[in-house]
């Protein structure tokens, strides 16, 4: 287990680094970041004189040993726009996200696991019937409309939830709500399947016919079973919205890495946007190093391996 | 647990989630929240120019020496109490006394001076400097305990107003780097700033001019028009100074505004077909622009005949807006055609996404109404980047005909901030060298009185009749939603800056 979680580590390493190469290349491609930052009707030697001052002119593979000698001192430079540490602005969003994803993976995770295995207890019932229906509209909602729809309803009619901003359980209700629906559905769905193949397999029938209770049967014995192909898609779904929640975090002004990372993007702001993708590389990276140590925990054939 | 006691749970917790137990905080007493649509990056008063900085920091924070009147475009006194000027290249300001700034400082001729050294540092990229600025030498000294001399190495008989723009700031802050505390003699101090969340403004004890009635501010950040419309609505907020027409639904509370923008499509003259005037003027007669007002458009919009709006310096009242005429439109393209002009050759529209609202829907009918008359065009909508490439030199070589979506803004009192970029042969944003608009350009740049004024005039004439460097759409308007519970009347400079001193409580 050492040995394998140390291999993983270190390709992780690896791909880390290729992806920090590739977007400072990348970035570079989309042009000068002297002609968002400055007013559209500043003079041309404005701009040169710009784009002289911040190096924007040298030749590329200047700027990238500037760039990787910088780094090694663990400097990722200044945000062009907001005039600081671009580390600083990177670490300032990342909580904001790291909360609303673990806070709505939390709850979609318990509720998907309740809801699927109360489906598969008895596939076709009813309850699995509406569940299956509320569950395939939840994955397949588009997360902007629900989220105007929610505040016009909940804030604007009926006053009971603050429209947006960062406060007490309130202001967290709308976000998380709008932010787990998709988890929530999708998980669903697995935990549904896997549990129906889980309570009908030998084990569970052997199970039964010893005499232990349902309730054991179905959250011991057909549970853990079931449950490792839910973990790879709650990590791949805790992936995605520690990638940034964007629209959320955009509509309900959660100011989180999602957010940064686009608006960097679009300004040519290249610190942030090689500080917030090596953060978040480094937070997915370490999501899939979790599932792989609760596959692990779960599936004694995988430890011994 | 079976089925009905889990539907049981979850029907309660979702009860409980959503009951009225909780209350949103609401903007209350003599506080004021205002929600911008976007968080500044740094909140220097030298990029007040940037609206997102502007209408936190102008004339709140940081005051200028003068200030625009937005109704007129006339200059007013502001920490400045006159001007003069002394010969072609200098100019005098008697600064006001017994000011202080909110650090303690006091403001005399040597703290301005400093100010305006700050801001016109090439190390710093001030946007006052990069945009005001920047072909011009200027040298501030002090003559005197209260009195600033400004020099400059060619005439500038619009100082006054250029000093409209520049924030002063006290002498303690820092050089060449933006500060994120500013620190200036407005009635308001700058308080706290939370990344992402908000910024907060406080009364100022000490200022020199009359008390404004709100004591604290609160600016929020939301991106989305329908979130801010709402917060004004549910009372978590008191004005949202800009929201998308779509969203101005109440009349109780939405007001429209001329905001000092005017859309136009740049036509690149420099490329054939669009170098022959038949085909420009053509395009201009083919737009049907009261189809699109009150539809794509707002219906508060006015056609355009020239790039700036009635309020400002050199705008020539006298010309009339290009009429739609579709069957004059097709008699000029085929005119053109007979005469080898390749009318048939695609023409690229470049718009830019956001731009204002309904982009892209203007863009498609705009369209349609151009390939009606015989022209063959494609649409390609841009994010910022990529669409400034086409707006502003340099331009590629290879580029074929273009007409690109741009949005001016201009509410700095005269006409010489828009006119020699948009059509001064080495204008950034200029296609079109002629040599009558280049010599009324360079007249009236250093005329003063009615004679720049006539000037003006006459170069916003020959743009529109004889050179047609623009497919002229409208004069823009804004809008802002205003909580009942403020007098806050919104104008033309509602888009630069947010006076909180003149909002009042009902």
């Amino acid at each position: 287990m050492k040995q394998y979680l140390t291999k993983r580590i270190l390709s992780s390493l690896l791909a880390i680094i290729g992806l920090f190469i590739m977007v400072f290349f990348l970035a570079r491609l989309t042009g000068d970041p002297g002609h968002l930052y400055l007013p559209i009707d500043a003079p041309l030697e404005v701009r040169k004189e710009f784009s002289e001052k911040h190096g924007f002119n040298d030749p590329i593979y200047i700027q990238f040993s500037r760039f990787v000698i910088d780094l090694a001192n663990g400097d990722f430079g200044d945000s062009l726009r907001k005039q600081r540490p671009a580390i600083d602005v990177v670490l300032e969003a990342l909580p904001v996200t790291l909360s609303l994803a673990a806070v709505s993976m939390f709850i979609a995770l318990i509720g998907a696991i309740l809801i699927g295995s109360l489906a598969a207890y008895r596939p076709n019932g009813v309850f699995d019937r509406i569940s299956r229906v509320v569950s395939l509209t939840a994955a397949s909602a588009p997360d902007f409309w629900v989220a105007i729809t929610a505040i016009l309803i909940f804030s604007v009619s009926l006053r009971w939830l603050p429209t947006s901003g960062i406060g007490g359980l309130p202001y967290w209700i709308m976000p998380i709500g709008i932010l787990l629906i998709r988890p929530l559905g999708l998980l669903v769905q697995v935990v549904r399947g896997s549990m129906i193949t889980a309570l009908s397999s030998d084990y569970v029938k052997t199970a039964r016919a010893k005499g232990v209770r349902e309730k054991v049967v179905i959250f011991k014995h057909g549970l853990r079973n079931g449950l490792l192909p839910v973990i790879t898609v709650a990590g791949d779904q805790a992936a995605a919205i520690a990638n940034g929640a964007v629209i959320v975090e955009t509509i309900f002004g959660w100011p989180g890495i999602g957010k940064l990372m686009i608006d960097s993007i679009l300004q040519r702001d290249f610190a942030v946007v090689q500080a917030s993708i090596l953060i978040t590389a480094i937070v997915i990276l370490s999501i899939n190093i979790i599932i792989d140590i609760a596959y692990a925990v779960l599936d004694p054939r995988i430890r011994h391996k | 647990m079976n089925v009905k006691n889990l539907s049981l749970a979850i029907s309660t917790a979702s009860i409980i989630a959503v009951s009225g137990f909780f209350s949103p905080a609401f903007s209350a007493g003599k506080n004021l929240t205002v929600v911008l649509s976007e968080e500044p990056d740094i909140v220097d008063p030298c990029e007040a120019t940037r609206s997102n900085v502007g209408r936190i920091v102008k004339q709140n924070v940081s005051e200028t020496l003068v200030e625009i009147d937005p109704k007129d475009g006339s200059i007013k006194a502001r920490l400045a109490t006159g001007w003069t000027q002394k010969d072609k290249l200098t100019w005098h300001f008697d600064i006001r006394k017994g000011v202080k700034f909110h650090d303690g400082e006091d403001l005399n001729a040597k703290s301005v001076v400093k100010s305006i050294q700050r801001a016109l540092n090439p190390k710093y990229d001030c946007e006052i400097r990069t945009k005001f600025f920047g072909n011009m030498s200027v040298t501030a000294s002090a003559i005197g305990s209260h009195t600033v001399s400004i020099k400059t190495k060619k005439p500038q008989p619009i100082m006054p107003a250029l000093m409209g723009t520049m924030t002063i700031v006290s002498p303690n802050t820092q050089e060449a780097k933006g500060v994120r505390n500013p620190q200036g003699t407005g009635p308001y101090v700058f308080g706290t700033w939370t990344p992402g969340q908000s910024v907060t403004l406080k009364r100022f004890s000490g200022y020199w001019g009359d008390k404004p009635e709100v004591e604290n501010v609160n600016y929020v950040f939301r991106k989305e028009s329908a979130v801010r419309a709402a917060m004004v609505k549910t009372g978590e907020a008191d004005i949202a100074p800009n929201i998308a027409v779509q969203d101005a639904t109440d009349s109780k509370m939405d007001f429209s505004y001329f905001n000092s923008e005017t859309a136009r499509l740049r036509i690149d003259m420099t490329r054939k077909p669009l170098d022959d005037i038949r085909v420009r003027k053509a395009m201009n007669l083919a737009i049907d622009l009261d189809a699109l007002k009150g539809t794509i458009f707002a219906d508060g919009v006015v056609p355009q005949t020239q790039i700036i709006v009635p309020s400002i310096n050199g705008h020539n009242p006298r010309l009339k807006p290009w009429p739609y005429n579709l069957k004059e439109a097709k008699r000029l393209v085929a005119e053109a055609k007979a005469d080898g002009v390749d009318v048939g050759k695609e023409i690229i529209m470049i718009g830019r996404l956001g731009i204002y609202p309904n982009h892209t829907e203007a863009m498609e009918a705009m369209h349609a109404m151009l390939t009606e008359a015989g022209f063959n065009l494609k649409i390609k909508m841009m994010e910022t980047a990529g669409w400034l490439n086409f707006l502003s030199r340099p331009y590629a070589e290879d580029r074929g005909p273009t007409l690109v979506q741009a949005q001016h803004d201009n509410n700095n009192g005269d006409a010489v901030f828009s006119m020699f970029n948009k059509y001064a042969c080495k204008g950034a944003q200029s296609t079109t060298c002629d040599s009558k608009v280049e010599a009324g350009i360079e007249a009236a740049t250093v005329a003063i009185g009615d004679k720049r004024r006539d000037t003006w005039q006459e170069v916003q004439r020959r743009l529109h009749q004889d050179i047609v460097p623009d497919v002229q759409m409208f004069h823009m308007v804004g809008f802002s939603r205003v909580n009942p519970r403020i007098n806050f009347t919104p104008s033309i400079s509602t888009n630069s800056e947010l006076q909180v001193s003149q909002v009042k409580f009902n």
